[in-house]
């Protein structure tokens, strides 16, 4: 039961993915990111959404300063190019209606339905501390970029003793080049 | 005991190969230029503690980076640029001055770079 709502929190509770353009993830923390990326729609209704559907593991220091940075270009292509190739996307195009797709099914190819009206847009995690072989407590979150209309979660996030942060933002030049950043210190 | 000689030699080939590899994942780090390596410190530090998003950015209904922070990244961006052969004046005709456009220019060249220097690291091997 606990681990259904814990699938049903991640589907429903993030979001975050979007072809509008690259998501790139850097973990500068010393903790390994486990989570879930997500995207949504952003115009009219929230879906599709579509979310990895395998956990995303990130270890500790893996940004782009190492080459160890998450960088997925889009849904099909992260699979050859990224570090963190996703086998399969959960890609929901109405609420009680989600499928498992893979990486090469059509509907994810760039320029398709649900790249088109999808945007990176959130994220679940919660960090794992390797040294210690537990979950970090406080360092955990569901966040979405700002202005979200399908989800009022921050896209800020600090643990209560001020040492670990988190945060998403886009950089949109006026050509319509779209940046989305996970970046968690 | 030509087996157990064989055997050797083939112990010491993999564990050699296996120290290789920790060298080659120094080396990403160890071949980045210096304007690649402030780049990344400008990316970074947008979780130090004055760099973090005020309040007042908080309650800005919209996802971008605010011009406040952007300006962070600009400096080590435009180096990075430059770095790579184009001129001050072909980086200010193609991006205007605009700071996101500068920034994701930086970006595409950081991640070229990168990429050519993994491959040179698995080409050596």
């Amino acid at each position: 039961m606990k681990k259904l709502l814990t699938i049903l929190g991640i589907t429903l509770a993030s979001m975050a993915y979007s072809q509008g353009g690259t998501l790139i993830v850097n973990n500068y923390s010393a903790y390994e990111y486990r989570g879930a990326l997500i995207a949504n729609n952003f115009s009219g209704g929230c879906y599709p959404v579509i979310g990895t559907n395998d956990p995303v593991i990130i270890p500790p220091d893996s940004h782009i300063g190492n080459g160890n940075a998450l960088i997925y270009t889009n849904y099909r292509d992260q699979f050859g190019t990224s570090l963190y190739p996703m086998l399969n996307w959960t890609v929901s195009i109405a609420a009680n209606s989600s499928n498992v797709r893979p990486w090469n099914h059509g509907s994810l190819v760039p320029g398709g339905v649900i790249s088109n009206n999808t945007k990176w847009s959130g994220t679940k995690f919660e960090m794992y501390d390797l040294a210690t072989s537990s979950y970090v407590p406080d360092f955990h979150a569901n966040m979405t970029v700002a202005a979200n209309p399908c989800n009022g979660v921050m896209d800020y996030f600090v643990t209560p003793s001020g040492a670990n942060s988190a945060e998403m933002f886009v950089i949109t030049t006026s050509t319509g080049l779209v940046e989305t950043y996970l970046q968690l210190y | 005991m030509k087996k157990y000689f064989l055997s050797a030699v083939l112990a010491i080939l993999t564990l050699s190969s296996c120290n290789n590899e920790g060298s080659a994942v120094n080396t990403v780090e160890s071949m980045k230029t210096p304007q690649m390596e402030n780049f990344d410190k400008a990316f970074k530090s947008l979780g130090d503690p004055q760099n973090r998003p005020t309040e007042e950015e908080r309650k800005r209904n919209t996802s971008e980076l605010s011009d406040r922070r952007k300006a962070l990244l600009v400096p080590a961006s435009k180096e990075l640029i430059l770095s790579s052969g184009v001129t001050e004046a072909e980086l200010m005709r193609k991006t205007g001055g605009d700071m996101s456009q500068i920034i994701v220019w930086a970006t595409q060249i950081y991640m070229q770079k990168s990429d050519e220097i993994k491959k040179n690291i698995k080409s050596d091997k």
